[in-house]
């Protein structure tokens, strides 16, 4: 027994409604901490414990020209979150794959090690790095975070790659080898895009961890700068100020505006393209006629 | 086999190289304690609390004195300890840590003797506040009382002792600081002992204070959220935290420091050290007898209302910082201080994870 | 086959092996691997009056770990952890089926709305959260107001607050990797699936799960073992009256200043999390899984 096209029809309906929904709740949970975050950055009080009234005395605070404190440390953190999520996708990309495909001596050895930056708590493996950097001789500042924080990103990297990988990749690349690529061009052209997701994931998971870390970025920090995380962390001893709250307002807006920006070239140049081709194929039908 | 090893030598380096910012590390560790000379001169490195020294006080000292005062920020009182025992306090010229742990500082060896001639401010801090064993280390910036604050409103009895915290009435009801150091002092006071024993059978006692007093908390941390909110009626927290709340409610203030009869309160000190092999020592000491100017203090008091060791300081501050509800109560001087307490440490440790483990 | 073209051949496949899995290994080995030597070291020194380490022997930290208190403690940062993975995977599977089977450019854009909110501080998160749900917050003044209750309800310091925090915080870590593995499921084979006769669930359990069991694995590791040292998010949302594991780690290396006591809580984490993976991979029998 087949059912009607129309209940077929009815039942995809509304298990599209149902995906949908789900997936409305879940964002909003994710959203309702950023509201109410946005909304009290509008709170008429020195501090954050509960609602005094409506100002946008913060935002003015936030843009006046004594206040590069949070600017500063915002622009510390997004630097340190940038460098590290290149060098941990670049490493974990590389080491996702080469994990799985070959085999060697120590590579269980390595594999273990992966997990270890995941299971130890953070600030053990911090101090453990910041008395070998002392011994070592190494100046603390932005390049001992960045390696703190891509010591605990890599494994993230590399587990998502893994997660990624299976053997039909490896079928694709050998179709790619025996069609006459070469080992680089296979994996620019055929390995790279067919794990994208992965890449991205990994790195949408590296910035995430690196721009919100405090430990790392406390512990193995030089005298002249710290992370805006760390500067929240601190502030919060005795409460957080809505200053803070109109600065990550105002990173959440530009993130959304970014991506909406991007998301409308992407738009325009598909559209470019998709007319680009069809002008294309009318000039052909055109030249064909005469 | 030799490329390979070259090959991962050379990677290695390229890794740590990138790692160390560009390699700028190593032997600058012995160079310029004291008088370091010249244009490596203008800058004076802090670590310290965020949100807790005015800003036009740190533009103005760099204005007077043509210098460039970078600030790093703590976000837990230890985090100076472990940075100085680690060995990384030579990246500062001046830390910020607190009276408990001077001892040990000392003891160890991480920090610079201060010479307090060169600090002729220093004169306005009230003697009381500043042990003679650390005065050769340590200037005191603000204090903290840490005392019991109430509703009148809606805490169901009066409290006037440690004692009262441990009423079933006030189940619940309870905002508590947190911390092995911060709560076993009040056990110990309450059942008459020492606040800083080391007596395991005395802190086994408090132990059991304790657990009655756990079961009326109904937080640890957030009290004066808590507190502004209507989630907690009583708080145990610092004199600062109780002028945040206490301003935040504005008019309809109705929090009262806990009228004490006996027992002691705990008072610390927010205090700045020389970590042992600072670059820039005449600039930190320019930099603390600033600080200990009776003016300059009174300004950033206003917009860091705390209690002030700086008695001079205190004296030219503004009506409302003086008259400010939390600090004034009755019993400022029956104080006790948090002392190193050795070895110990790890029996409270013990008690304070039975306490909360159960 | 001679002799020189086969070594030939052997160099030749060597060079890519060392340029993928070389970095890695240099890295672990010079950032994981050196300090865990330290930490390992430590862990058997004595602990300084003055805070840090006196490098003398012990075997007192590990004495210490033999008290029950340490065994409740690991048991119940396990019962937490269990409890944020299970429902992460319960709740992030669907959620990333939904946006693996969306075109490629939604989906991008759909993770990145999930990871927009990540990138506020998790602490400001959590502090937003605690002001939502406060004795005399919007949410208990909403309820009050629309006469659905006479008197607040105590959301706060609830264990289903704490969920809630843990979830939104741990979520992506399970959603990201399944969504990466999800996305590579070929439609073709679950229509084959259907044409075969089997009904959507079989098709789920036979042909989905086992498919995508590698992403589900990579978003098992990435939420389970950091949720077993997480503290922050229950001292916050919780009120801090129950210390895990990762609080007593943190405070040797705070407060307490026994640095041979944390370090040796952590090998103590590390020999579990091994023992456990090692015990999951022998049971689960995946020899693609390469876990150990």
């Amino acid at each position: 027994m087949t059912a009607s096209p129309n209940r077929r029809l009815r039942r995809q309906s509304c298990r599209k409604f149902l995906g949908d929904f789900y997936a409305v709740i879940i964002y909003a949970i994710f959203y309702i901490p950023v509201l109410v975050m946005m909304v009290f950055s509008f709170n008429n009080a020195k501090r954050n414990y509960a609602w005094e009234g409506f100002t946008t005395q913060w935002y003015g605070k936030l843009f006046s020209f004594g206040n590069h404190d949070l600017w500063e440390s915002l622009a510390y953190s997004l630097a340190i979150a940038i460098l590290a999520t290149a060098i941990s996708v670049v490493i974990g990309v590389l080491g996702g794959i080469g994990l799985k495909k070959f085999e060697f001596r120590g590579k269980k050895f390595i594999n273990l090690m992966l997990y270890v930056p995941i299971v130890v708590p953070e600030i053990v493996l911090a101090v453990a790095m910041l008395i070998i950097f002392i011994t070592v001789g190494v100046k603390l500042g932005i390049g001992t975070i960045v390696a703190g924080h891509c010591t605990f990103c890599i494994p993230y990297a590399v587990v998502t790659i893994k997660g990624r990988i299976s053997g039909d990749n490896e079928t694709l690349e050998e179709a790619s080898m025996d069609l006459g690529a070469n080992r680089f061009q296979t994996f620019w052209r055929v390995t790279i895009p067919s794990i994208m997701p992965g890449i991205t994931s990994a790195a949408f998971l590296s910035f995430t961890l690196s721009f919100d870390d405090v430990v790392m970025s406390n512990m193995l920090a030089g005298a002249s700068q710290s992370t805006l995380p760390v500067l929240i962390l601190s502030v919060n001893r005795t409460g957080v100020t809505p200053d803070i709250n109109a600065l990550t307002t105002i990173m959440v807006l530009v993130m959304v505006a970014g991506m909406l920006t991007v998301n409308g070239i992407q738009r325009s140049l598909r559209r470019r393209e998709l007319r680009a081709a069809e002008e294309a194929e009318t000039a052909r039908l055109n030249a064909a006629r005469f | 086999m030799k490329k390979l090893l070259a090959a991962i030598l050379t990677l290695a380096m390229a890794l740590s190289l990138a790692a160390c910012g560009g390699g700028n590390g190593g032997g600058q560790g012995g160079e310029g304690t004291g008088d370091g000379s010249g244009a490596g001169n203008t800058e004076l490195n802090i670590f310290m609390w965020s949100d807790y020294m005015s800003d036009s006080l740190v533009a103005n000292f760099e204005k007077e004195f043509g210098v460039k005062v970078n600030i790093s920020y703590m976000n837990d009182n230890a985090d100076s300890i472990t940075k100085l025992t680690a060995g990384a306090g030579d990246g500062y010229d001046l830390i910020m840590t607190c009276d408990a742990y001077m001892e040990s500082l000392i003891a160890g060896g991480y920090l610079e003797p201060l010479d307090l001639s060169q600090i002729p401010n220093s004169k306005n801090i009230n003697q009381a506040y500043w042990s003679e064993e650390n005065q050769g280390y340590c200037v005191p910036y603000l204090m903290n009382y840490i005392y019991v604050v109430y509703d009148t409103e809606r805490c169901p009895i009066e409290i006037t002792c440690y004692n009262d915290l441990i009423n079933p009435a006030l189940k619940g009801e309870i905002g508590s600081i947190d911390g092995a150091r911060n709560l076993f002092p009040i056990a110990l006071v309450a059942l008459g002992y020492d606040p800083n024993s080391r007596e395991e059978s005395e802190i086994a006692e408090a132990y059991e204070w304790l657990v009655k007093y756990n079961e009326n908390v109904a937080a640890y941390g957030s009290t004066e959220t808590n507190m502004v909110n209507g989630t907690i009626s009583v708080m145990f927290t610092y004199d600062g935290n109780t002028a945040e709340a206490m301003s935040a409610m504005g008019d309809n203030n109705t929090l009262v420091v806990a009228p004490f009869t006996s027992d002691p309160v705990q008072l610390g000190f927010d205090l700045y050290v020389i970590p042992k092999g600072a670059k820039h020592m005449d600039l930190a000491y320019k930099f603390l007898n600033y600080i200990c100017d009776a003016q300059v203090m009174a300004d950033n008091l206003v917009e860091n209302p705390y209690s002030c060791p700086n008695d001079a300081a205190v004296a030219v501050a503004s009506e409302d910082y003086r008259n400010a509800p939390a600090f004034n109560f009755g019993y400022k001087t029956n104080v006790f201080f948090q002392e190193d307490v050795g070895d110990a440490i790890a029996i409270y440790d013990k008690y304070f994870q039975m306490l909360k483990v159960g | 086959m001679s002799g020189p073209s086969a070594l030939r051949k052997k160099r030749h496949s060597r060079l890519p092996a060392l340029a993928q899995a070389g970095p890695v290994s240099v890295w672990m080995i010079l950032f994981v691997t050196l300090p865990l030597l330290f930490i390992i070291y430590i862990s058997f020194m004595t602990r300084g009056t003055f805070g840090g380490v006196v490098y003398e022997f012990s075997s007192a930290s590990y004495e210490t770990l033999l008290d029950a208190t340490y065994f409740k403690v690991i048991l119940k940062s396990f019962q937490v952890a269990v409890l944020t993975t299970v429902t992460c995977l319960l709740v992030g599977y669907p959620f990333a089926y939904y946006i693996a089977r969306k075109p490629a450019d939604v989906a991008a854009r759909l993770i990145m709305l999930l990871m927009i909110p990540m990138w506020t501080s998790s602490l400001m998160r959590l502090n937003a959260w605690m002001l939502l749900f406060q004795t005399n917050g919007p949410v208990n003044n909403a309820l009050m107001a629309l006469g659905l209750v006479h008197s607040p309800v105590k959301f706060i310091y609830t264990d289903g607050l704490v969920l809630l925090g843990l979830i939104t915080n741990f979520l992506p870590f399970a959603v990201l990797p399944m969504y990466s593995s999800i996305e590579k499921l070929q439609g073709n084979l679950l229509e084959a699936s259907a044409d075969l006769g089997a009904r959507p669930a079989v098709t789920f359990f036979k042909v989905t799960l086992p498919l995508t069991f590698p992403g589900i694995f990579s978003a098992i590791i990435l939420t389970f073992i950091p949720a077993l040292g997480t503290y922050t998010i229950t001292d916050m949302l919780g009120g801090g009256k129950v210390l895990y594991i990762g609080n007593i780690i943190k405070n040797q290396f705070g407060t307490i200043r026994n640095w041979p006591l944390g370090a040796a809580l952590s090998v103590l984490l590390l020999l579990i999390t091994a023992l456990l993976i090692f015990i999951y991979s022998r049971f689960a029998k995946i020899e693609d899984m390469e876990v150990l």
